[in-house]
């Protein structure tokens, strides 16, 4: 028995359509970025390394905003304690769940992936990913009734 | 780039390493390395910087007083290091998705690579900086 896994560079093949000898699995899309916004023949796979590539991206910018924004640190506690307080805001705590959306997205389907990737758990993959986004919708609840309800 | 998978005849799943694009490239290996330190850093980060804080966010003086901590400062540190590492690897990977060529590609590693340690850089050069107001 034997399954395709792409590795770079495409999907990570959740039951990919794939034909005996093939290299790859066999599918109508385009290659590369643009095949994310090709919506033909596609899987349940495809959706999840659309997912993750989108929160991956989404969570490195704000990486950066974040290490731009710690910035004010450095400036001092005037600086620093008034954008605690611009970002204790309603608009600003929504943007933290937003954040908290990326961050499970992409952790718990990261698991996922590196699970399959080193050939563990290759033929659960839709069980498995079904499980982490409930895992993950449970988390991001619970955290976003912290978020607007702590002061 | 497809890898394929087997399942052994010991019972656990194997690289098939005869063709060229079988194997994991370095790229992936590393990713997954990070990710899984990520995962445990980003869930520390979090928990005790935003949601084991009164209001979720720290004023200034108890920022210094976190940071001044040695064990949060390996962790932060660290956690710098790794997600930054982890976060540019993935950008990466997004980047070859355009097909470019080897060369091209060898160079966009290159650029990278100086953003890692700029960001690193300046990340220390931030921590320090706020340690030094104690």
């Amino acid at each position: 028995m034997s399954e395709q896994v792409r590795l770079r560079g495409g999907e990570p093949g959740l039951a990919a359509p794939t034909v005996p000898g093939a290299s790859r699995p066999v599918s109508p899309r385009r290659r590369g970025p643009l095949g994310w916004v090709d919506v033909r023949g596609r899987r349940l796979g495809s959706w999840a390394f659309i997912l993750n590539r989108l929160t991956g991206l989404g969570v490195l910018l704000y990486l950066y905003l974040h290490l731009v924004i710690l910035s004010q640190l450095a400036r001092g506690p005037a600086a620093w304690d008034s954008f605690v307080s611009l970002a204790l805001s309603p608009a600003f705590l929504l943007l933290d769940v937003v954040l908290l959306f990326g961050l499970l997205a992409h952790g718990l389907n990261g698991i996922r992936v590196t699970l399959v990737g080193f050939g563990l758990v290759i033929d659960r993959q839709k069980a498995m990913f079904a499980a982490f986004m409930v895992l993950g919708a449970l988390v991001l609840l619970v955290g976003a009734l912290r978020i607007f309800t702590t002061g | 780039m497809a890898a394929r998978i087997e399942r052994s005849r010991a019972g656990g799943a194997t690289w098939t390493p005869s063709a060229e694009a079988e194997r994991p490239t370095w790229g992936w290996i590393w990713q997954a390395v990070s990710g899984a330190l990520v995962l445990g850093l980003v869930t520390l980060h979090m928990i005790a910087n935003h949601f084991v804080v009164k209001q979720g966010l720290r004023d200034f003086q108890d920022v210094v007083a976190y940071l001044s901590n040695p064990v949060i400062l390996v962790l932060e540190v660290l956690f710098l290091f790794v997600v930054s590492w982890h976060g540019l690897l993935g950008l990466r990977a997004v980047i070859f998705d355009f097909g470019f060529s080897p060369r091209t590609e060898r160079r966009i590693t290159r650029v990278l690579i100086v953003a890692w340690v700029l960001t690193v850089l300046y990340g220390l050069w931030l921590t320090s900086t706020v340690i030094g107001y104690k």
